[in-house]
């Protein structure tokens, strides 16, 4: 060897360049198809705000499955759910989850909550639905009892009813892009591309100075005008969205049945819910409602003991007479005391039966989460009551027994409470 | 002339020579050295005892389950775990769950990181190198060693874990994660495909310890190193601000194997984890047969 030193030492670079080479290619491997992914859709014609949100609204529910990612950035403390528990709804609070969607565009759909080593599991069939928890292996079974789903069979008939479940892309866009039409500018941004698909960008940016909601931006895919991402930017901050919700993957193609259909695992405990639905001259009513746009939230038949202030964006809802205290200590009682209005959320089906969930639905296990504390971790002590801040979504209880809640700072929250 | 100037002088002309041009192979060498290699790993008392240490870990959980199941303590603990009574084949689920963590890494990290500096250590690796076999094959032949106990560990672990299971527990139908249920020769598959995933998932780990054991002739250092990477990676894993950096660590997908019990298995997901171990193993392979090419053996 001492007589061949040069070649030696190049031998040995030699040798040494190996592994550099393949930490490059190994790199530049993993690198490379998310940069191609994201690239540039140029090739897309442009479009008219009104006409793609006409396009997007007149849109037919497609079949399809995919994986959606909900990223919530909303402020709020840490809890770290996700690694107390497996897969819970909860996770959605903050962080990152992971969903799987299948749906054939009816009125069948599976909806999964990854956890590491868990999954929860919502499948809905028409006028019923179940969810599974793979952590404590419990199947909750919602139905209608045998007389309203005959009848809401022949409502059904009559009318088709959008398809409800848990908030998928299409429907979060939905909602958004209806409500743009009033205060708010609707524009067009720049085509991008989500799940490797081309997609125009809605972007919706309130016309108030005082809402904490600063633009909703939504993609939708150029092929089937089906919305494939909803961005919530808060007007906090300008450079991650508080609320992101996104397919990272989709097919439109018609899902197994296998996926779409649910039955019980043997072993497994079953609750039964009957969802009581509401008679028909209510439901004339809201029909009635809901098919015209609501031009002010003020004219809306409003239980006894809510409120509502403000306009638009600016929206303030005030619930007159909440038992905090026995609501926390999961007291089913607190809960029928409470006014409609507090169990019907927008987000359909799915959020009620979350809400039920969450409330225990009387007969089932109470929540094993210590309520109060989450309570107290969530909210902030402010003169005269408590209140929770997020970035989106403030939250003002009162000692009074009065709620306020809306999407603008906790101060004008105060400033409504105070008038 | 002491020993160790006998083996300089003799081990440097060899692998020099080698560089140059490669000398004529004796036939059936390289047979001879896999064979005595494997004899060596799979016979060595104590990577025998190992795997019986991985083996207990199935017994001593289906034995507890089985103790406890009439008991109020029965449903309960970690994933997988709570599942075991009703139906057998979760114990291997189960038991690779609990172990994949630290045990297995901790196993797998003895093995690999002794391949080499254990050699070194016993002064027997300055005879492996007079064997007409060139480095570059006598480091490939090491690493075949690990990975055949890496996958030794694994299926001690799981054949255990499926016997046991069956014997106290009884096999049948397989519900999966997502509520759903799939006939028993499809559940064996799935668990099959677990078994498979975790093995794979240990193949990183075993060219990092591969790589430690080249640079050193204390096998203990390069055991406790590869085991503090695996260790290491897992903390880093749990810290949200390294988010960026986590698909590529190495233990990130290593809980994966969950993905076989969903109702569709996604092939991404599962590309993804043992495309990011073939990574490891693409980088630090290279590095560990840059460093034993290169290096001068001098015990």
């Amino acid at each position: 060897m001492d007589t061949t030193p040069t070649t030696s030492r190049t031998r040995v670079r030699a040798a040494w360049a190996v592994p550099a080479v393949a930490a490059v290619a190994v790199g530049v491997a993993f690198a490379a198809p998310p940069l191609l992914a994201s690239a540039d859709s140029a090739g897309l014609a442009p479009v008219q705000p009104d006409e793609l949100v006409a396009r997007v609204l007149e849109a037919e529910p497609q079949a399809l499955s995919g994986t959606v990612v909900h990223t919530a950035r909303l402020g709020l403390p840490d809890l770290s759910l996700a690694q107390v528990g497996g897969a819970d709804p909860l996770n959605l609070l903050g962080g990152s989850t992971t969903l799987r969607v299948w749906t054939d565009g009816e009125a069948r759909s599976r909806v999964s909550l990854l956890g590491t080593a868990s999954e929860y599991s919502v499948v809905a069939d028409g006028t019923q639905a179940w969810t599974y928890s793979s952590s404590d292996d419990e199947v909750v079974h919602y139905a209608l009892s045998a007389a309203d789903a005959a009848r809401a069979q022949r409502l059904h008939d009559a009318a088709p009813t959008p398809p409800a479940d848990l908030p998928t892309p299409a429907e979060l866009g939905r909602q958004a892009l209806e409500q743009a039409q009033q205060d708010a500018t609707v524009s067009v941004d720049a085509a991008t591309k989500v799940a490797g698909r081309d997609a125009y960008q809605v972007v919706v940016k309130p016309t108030s100075t005082t809402t904490l909601v600063g633009r909703i931006v939504v993609a939708v895919d150029a092929q089937t005008w089906t919305p494939l991402r909803v961005q919530v930017w808060s007007s906090d901050d300008a450079r991650t969205p508080a609320l992101e919700l996104g397919f990272t993957d989709v097919t439109f193609a018609a899902p197994a049945d296998s996926v779409l259909t649910f039955t019980k695992p043997p072993g497994a405990a079953v609750r039964e819910v009957t969802v009581p639905l509401p008679d028909d001259a209510t439901l004339a009513a809201h029909a009635e409602q809901s098919s015209a746009l609501p031009e002010d939230p003020a004219d809306a038949a409003l239980p006894d003991g809510v409120t509502v202030t403000g306009t638009g964006w600016d929206t303030v809802v005030e619930v007159k007479d909440v038992d905090v205290a026995a609501l926390l200590a999961g007291d089913p009682s607190a809960v029928a005391t409470l006014p409609d209005v507090e169990k019907s959320f927008g987000g359909g089906e799915g959020a009620n039966e979350l809400f039920d969930q969450f409330v225990g639905g009387g007969d089932g296990p109470a929540v094993d989460l210590d309520t109060s504390a989450l309570y107290d971790q969530l909210t902030t002590p402010v003169e005269g009551g408590r209140a929770l801040q997020s970035s989106l979504l403030s939250v003002l209880v009162l000692d009074d027994g009065r709620v306020l809640a809306g999407a603008v700072p906790v101060d004008a929250l105060r400033a409504v409470a105070g008038a | 002339m002491s020993p160790a100037d006998t083996t300089t002088s003799v081990a440097a002309p060899v692998s020099a020579s080698r560089a140059v041009e490669p000398p004529a192979r004796h036939r059936g060498a390289l047979a001879r050295l896999v064979r005595a290699e494997l004899a060596l790993v799979l016979g060595r008392r104590r990577n025998l005892v190992l795997l019986v240490g991985l083996a207990l870990v199935p017994l001593l959980l289906g034995v507890v389950l089985y103790l406890a199941q009439d008991t109020a303590l029965a449903g309960q603990g970690p994933p997988f775990v709570s599942r075991v009574t009703g139906n057998g084949l979760f114990l291997v689920v189960a038991s690779l769950f609990l172990c994949t963590p630290f045990l297995l890494p901790l196993t797998i990290g003895i093995a690999s990181g002794d391949a080499i500096a254990g050699e070194a250590s016993a002064g027997t690796l300055r005879y492996l190198l007079v064997v007409p076999v060139g480095r570059g094959r006598l480091l490939a032949v090491k690493a075949l060693g690990a990975l055949v106990f890496a996958a030794a560990a694994v299926l001690a672990i799981a054949v255990v874990g499926l016997v046991v299971g069956a014997a106290l527990f009884g096999v049948g139908d397989l519900t999966l994660l997502s509520g759903s249920t799939v006939p028993l020769g499809d559940g064996v598959l799935r668990v099959a495909g677990v078994v498979a995933y975790v093995g794979l998932s240990m193949t990183g780990l075993v060219a990092v310890g591969l790589f430690f054991s080249t640079l050193t002739e204390v096998p203990v250092g390069a055991m406790a190193a590869t085991v503090v990477v695996a260790v290491v990676s897992s903390v880093l894993d749990q810290l949200p601000q390294l988010a960026a950096i986590h698909p590529a660590l190495l233990t990130h997908h290593w809980f994966d194997f969950a993905e076989m019990l969903r109702v569709v298995p996604s092939a991404d997901v599962l590309a993804q984890g043992l495309a990011v171990q073939a990574g490891w193993v693409v980088v630090f392979g290279a590095l560990a047969w840059a460093r034993f090419t290169t290096a001068d053996v001098t015990s």
